[in-house]
């Protein structure tokens, strides 16, 4: 088992280089260049286009690709993650700055997503074919049919604007001394996105749990005559947790997508919004280094994850 | 014990379909249900069958857009912006005096578009791949398993927005860029199929046939996988109608001269328009939502039907 | 200080007859007819008074109303059938398709090209639309190689944008000879800017601009469309005391230390606004007064008017120029200090001019006056070690300048001093890369007090400010670009005290809040449509 796991982690490296010379291929397809973010449309208009070649040129745009490419990846080895080229900040300090908002955003939405979608998945797996169960399974269907801004826009207009009871957006406020302060801020964004995501754990809850109280050694706790709760919430729900938990581990990394359109909603300044802006101005650095670090984020996670269900569930066993 | 105890019970309904494929196999008209049997199974589940007319319908008014509404969706009329329902216009007008119904119809076009071709951009891609590499096997395999585990460690959304870069804002792209991301599910959910597929027995028959691999893996094998593989396709059109309509709200979607759903749907995040016009932002968000789930529901329907454990 | 300055009258035409109303090249659009029959074809009017709700003036001129704009200039009013017989007479082909590309990546700017699309598909000229993205300057401006035949260097057909320029003549002299894009040489126009920017003689300027603004309105080079105010947007907490509006854009004699707020519960002057830093402070050389943190944290030499007129000296104790309009002088005033408290002195404002001429990203009117001056060109190409034109003792600077410069005060209204002891051994290069920007020490009435980049930046008066302490505790500035995204959501929240847009939707919205005021403030702002005149491949 030991040899397995090492193989593969190893397996990752040639992997992670693949990844990043596609990465940093594909941006440099990209039309234009950062100098289009750095100014204004009308700040562009007024500079002639040799005022343009000596900024490109300063900005290290003109050398050739595979230079460009090992310049970057040797900085990477030496953990120099290259620096923002609108701010000539540091790339390891913006995304580092971004990681709290981000992953405060992301935490929240899964915890509740989480706790919401197991218990009605499990309410509609006892449940199986009532009233509560179907409407359970359509409403989480209209979830997710529904795009997510125009969800988020509507409750910021309800909540926010209408009956006042949440801030507007943003995170942090000048006079917020305790971690704590900033908690209505969050409030609005998280049950957003963690009820997009409900929908999803509460299907899959609902069908594992299906799934493992059809199984023998629950036939055989009931024939023991162990009462039906725990029967149901004992041994039902313990094994069925094991695919929810490899459900939510793989959604973490996958929140770094899924929390873009949303910090754009309400003004949460995280990883996603430092991606769309970077991506908006080919501040190529940037884009790379947030687009590798989420896949790497995604890979150690299901790793990760298989390790963890390989350790919990004694039934897999590996060469 | 047991036939007179039989004779004794009242026969039931049960009993009496019995007695009927009894009857008709005596007389040698009975004949093996096929696809139908699916298809029934798919028409007692209301949802399914209601999600399937609703589609159906969409499609049709959009198909036929200039026989359901007289309005062509780009014509400008500024002096009548921002008028509401009326019996001239059902839905309304936009902020340019646009009429909201013949843009939804005809931005269906577009939207539909974008998720089905999509979709079936991705199965084609994956599903041949798929198919050919499970069944054969070896260097190709693992070369494709390999490039598609690259593909799907990316977070989705992240991939789109960076091909959207690479690639530059159009319709075509788009689609390319929905189905170069797409295709590795599907890619997946095929190939597992061949894996399970091509060691039973009729294949291994079919080889000592000699017939070509070909033959074998597209005429014999996927024809058997095309349950799930519908399912997905299903599900995946929901996936890109819906992701196209994020993209436009970044900004990032289909050129904003193109009517889409999506398009459409954007002026919502002008503040002034999403709490006094209701009529221009809301009909795109609930024809959206409803297309989405009725696929939802014609999904789950297939799925149900295809799949034989799942017994929800 | 009145200027005097013998024009030298250059202007001779070679024209005897006008042989105007032909195509110049393969590119219909070359030939004014076409051009002209485009304006006929869009109803301004109509446009003005529904899309932009009527807050927008209709333009028949780049110059806005004003002294400098010649009275009964060409209009083109709505006239379709004149727009289908000039058509008719250019030989229109109508199965070709015009692409007009812009750069706004708002709604209104496409339901804008939607409106004109329809407007020219009527009169039966094809237009398809698009946003150019990545560098949009380089797609916009590229200069063909050969400025007289082409062929053109920009892929499009037609461009909407604006040109918001501080001085009126750099809103034509980007028409010279081989800086331009769209247009083919012509000796004409080339003349007559060469005087306008070498005058400072005014009554010689305006003649020029009369003349400039007839023959590109005749010929119709570019079609303005409208010129656009900017909106100054209050909340009913803010009292500017007296303070006067101006132009929002640029830095004026707005007396923010009067400036007052009603105080929070805790007692304290707390002003929101937005424009704070992103992920950098932007640097003041290049727009001196987009945002709140460029306005408030710098100070300039002279002060100026709402309409930007110079009027005084500000961080000057006085300043004088030449009747040549050839030699500027500046005495500072005394004990002049940094944020950080060490002085301001005379010496490190010729450091900064002598930096400036090395950032190549500087508003181009700074540039302009800095290379006019003595001994500049001698600096950049590396063979002087330092500006002769630049002329220091104790506090007093003089600049001397080779060539007259119309807009030299203004400049100095604008541009803004930096800390030598800050920014020494900067590479010009990567200016706006100088961990400087993510802190700086200015010399204006505020100073910054706690940067959160991304969440707010919060800035405090400065205690040593010449003109006295500001009054408002506070000013906390949210991140965001100069155009708002997100403005009306956060108006609606009460997050916002002060600001300007120029998006007439937000206006409209704005206006429609009981607790804001919305200011309208005339700043030379033209939207227009560039026509692309070069031959194509």
């Amino acid at each position: 088992m030991f040899v397995y796991f090492t193989r593969r982690l190893l397996y990752l490296i040639p992997m992670l280089l693949g990844i990043s010379f596609l990465i940093y291929l594909g941006l440099e397809l990209t039309p234009g260049d950062v100098i289009s973010y750095l100014l204004p449309p009308e700040a562009i208009a007024d500079l002639k286009p040799e005022e343009l070649m000596a900024m490109r040129e300063a900005l290290g745009l003109n050398d050739p690709f595979i230079i460009r490419y090992f310049y970057w990846l040797g900085g990477i080895l030496q953990g120099d993650f290259g620096y923002s080229l609108a701010s000539g900040v540091p790339i390891s300090q913006l995304v580092l700055d971004r990681i709290p908002a981000t992953l405060e955003l992301s935490v929240a939405a899964l915890l509740f997503s989480t706790l919401f979608g197991v218990i009605l998945g499990s309410i509609s797996a006892l449940k199986r074919g009532s009233l509560m169960d179907n409407s359970l399974t359509v409403f989480g269907m209209i979830g997710v049919s529904i795009p997510e801004f125009i969800f988020g826009l509507v409750a910021l207009v309800v909540f926010a604007l209408q009956l006042e009871w949440l801030p507007v957006g943003k995170r942090l406020m000048p006079g917020y001394d305790s971690y704590w302060d900033h908690m209505p801020h969050l409030v609005m964004p998280a049950m957003v996105l963690g009820l997009i995501m409900t929908a999803g754990v509460m299907r899959y809850t609902r069908s594992s749990m299906l799934d493992s109280l059809n199984k023998e050694f629950i036939r055989t706790a009931r024939s023991k005559g162990v009462p039906e709760w725990r029967v149901n919430f004992i041994h039902g729900l313990r094994v069925a947790l094991i695919p929810v938990v490899v459900l939510i581990g793989f959604r973490l990394p996958m929140l770094i997508g899924g929390t873009v359109i949303i910090e754009q909603v309400f003004q949460w300044p995280g990883v996603g919004d430092l991606f769309v802006n970077a991506v908006r101005g080919q501040n190529y650095p940037l884009v790379m280094m947030i687009s590798f670090l989420s896949v790497t984020a995604v890979l150690f996670a299901s790793f990760l994850i298989d390790l963890l269900t390989a350790l919990l569930d004694p039934r897999i066993k590996l060469e | 014990m047991s036939d007179a105890k039989i004779m004794m019970r009242r026969p039931t309904r049960l009993d009496k379909k019995f007695d009927l494929l009894r009857e008709k196999t005596e007389q040698g008209t009975l004949k093996a249900a096929s696809s139908n049997r699916a298809l029934s199974k798919l028409a007692s589940n209301k949802l399914a069958v209601l999600g399937l007319a609703f589609v159906t319908i969409m499609i049709l008014a959009s198909v036929f857009a200039p026989l359901v509404t007289q309005y062509d969706p780009q014509k400008v009329d500024l002096r009548m912006m921002l008028k509401p329902p009326s019996a001239d216009h059902i839905l309304g007008t936009d902020k340019i005096g646009r009429d909201v119904f013949a843009r939804i119809i005809y931005g269906g076009r577009i939207s539909i578009l974008v998720g089905l071709g999509s979709a079936l951009g991705a199965a084609l891609i994956g599903v041949s791949i798929g198919a050919y590499t499970g069944y054969k096997g070896g260097w190709w395999d693992s070369t494709f398993l390999r490039i598609s585990e690259v593909v799907m460690s990316f977070p989705q959304i992240i991939l789109v927005l960076m091909l959207v870069t690479i690639l530059g804002q159009s319709l075509m792209n788009l689609i390319i860029i929905f189905t170069l991301t797409g295709w590795g599910s599907l890619y997946r959910l095929t190939r597992a199929q061949m894996l399970s597929l091509r060691e039973e027995e009729y294949v291994q028959a079919l080889r000592a046939f000699g017939l070509n691999t070909f033959t074998i893996c597209f005429k014999h094998i996927l024809p058997n996988a095309l349950g799930p593989i519908m399912v997905n396709i299903t599900l995946s059109t929901a996936m890109f109608i819906l992701q196209e309509a994020g993209l436009s709200f970044l900004g990032l979607g289909v050129p904003l001269n193109i009517p889409t759903w999506g398009n459409i749907l954007n002026v919502a995040q002008d503040l002034r328009i999403l709490q006094n016009y209701w009529w221009v932002w809301l009909p795109s968000a609930v024809t959206i939502s409803l297309f989405v789930l009725a696929i939802n529901f014609v999904g789950d329907g297939l799925r149900d039907t295809t799949d034989p454990t799942m017994q929800g | 200080m009145k200027i005097r300055f013998l024009l030298p009258l250059v202007v001779t035409l070679c024209f005897t007859t006008q042989l105007l109303a032909m195509p110049k090249n393969s590119n219909p659009l070359s030939d004014s007819r076409v051009r002209q029959a485009i304006a006929y074809a869009i109803d301004m009017d109509t446009i003005q008074e529904t899309l932009l709700e009527g807050k927008a003036i209709v333009a028949d001129s780049h110059i806005p109303n004003g002294p400098f704009k010649k009275p009964g200039l060409p209009k083109y009013s709505y006239d379709p059938d004149k727009a289908r017989q000039l058509l008719k007479e250019a030989n229109w082909n109508s199965s070709q398709e015009l692409d007009m590309v812009y750069y706004y990546s708002d709604q209104l700017t496409v339901d804008l090209m939607t409106a004109i699309q329809a407007y020219l598909s009527d009169v039966g000229i094809k237009m398809n639309f698009r946003k150019l993205e990545g560098d949009v300057g380089a797609q916009l401006w590229t200069a063909p190689k050969d400025p007289q035949n082409g062929p053109s260097a920009v892929k499009w057909d037609l461009a909407y944008g604006a040109h918001g320029p501080l001085a009126l003549q750099e809103y034509f002299s980007r028409y010279k000879t081989g800086d331009m894009s769209i247009s083919p040489a012509d000796a004409k126009v080339d003349s007559m800017i060469d005087v306008l920017t070498s005058t400072a003689d005014i009554a010689a300027q305006k003649k020029i601009f009369f003349e400039m603004e007839d023959y590109m309105q005749t010929e119709l080079f570019t079609l303005p469309l409208y010129y656009q105010q900017a909106f100054i947007y209050e909340s009913n907490k803010l009292n500017r005391n007296g303070g006067i509006y101006g132009n929002p854009q640029y830095n004026y004699d707005w007396d923010v230390t009067k400036w007052t707020v009603e105080p929070d519960a805790n007692g304290k002057m707390v002003m929101n606004t937005n424009t704070g830093p992103m992920e950098f402070f932007e640097h003041p050389w290049f727009n001196p007064g987009l945002f709140i943190t460029n306005k408030v944290l710098f100070d300039r030499l002279i002060s100026c008017d709402g309409g930007l007129a110079p009027t005084r000296p500000k961080m000057a104790k006085y300043y004088n120029l030449s009747k040549d309009a050839k030699t500027l002088t500046f005495e500072l005033k005394n004990g002049l200090q940094w944020h950080d408290g060490s002085a301001i002195t005379a010496e490190e404002i010729k450091w900064n001019i002598e930096l400036a001429l090395k950032v190549p990203n500087i508003m181009p009117i700074f540039k302009t006056t800095f290379s006019y001056l003595e001994g500049a060109e001698a600096f950049m190409n590396g063979s002087a070690s330092s500006v002769s034109g630049i002329a220091v003792s104790g506090n007093k600077i003089t600049l001397s300048f080779a060539q007259v410069d119309p807009n030299v005060l203004l400049t100095f209204t604008q541009w803004t001093p930096l800390p030598r002891k800050h920014l020494e051994g900067v590479d010009p290069a990567k200016f706006q890369q100088h961990p400087f920007w993510q802190n700086p020490i200015g010399s204006g009435p505020y100073k910054v007090k706690e940067v959160k980049m991304n969440d707010y930046l919060i800035m405090v008066p400065f205690e040593n400010f010449h003109e006295g302490v500001s009054r408002i505790d506070e000013i906390v500035a949210y991140p965001s670009k100069d155009n708002d995204a997100n403005l009306v959501k956060n108006a609606l929240a009460g997050s916002l005290d002060y600001g300007f847009t120029k998006n007439v939707a937000d206006v409209k919205a704005l206006e429609e809040m009981d607790h804001m005021r919305v200011i309208p403030a005339d700043i030379p702002y033209t939207r227009m449509v560039w026509f692309n005149k070069y031959a194509k491949n």
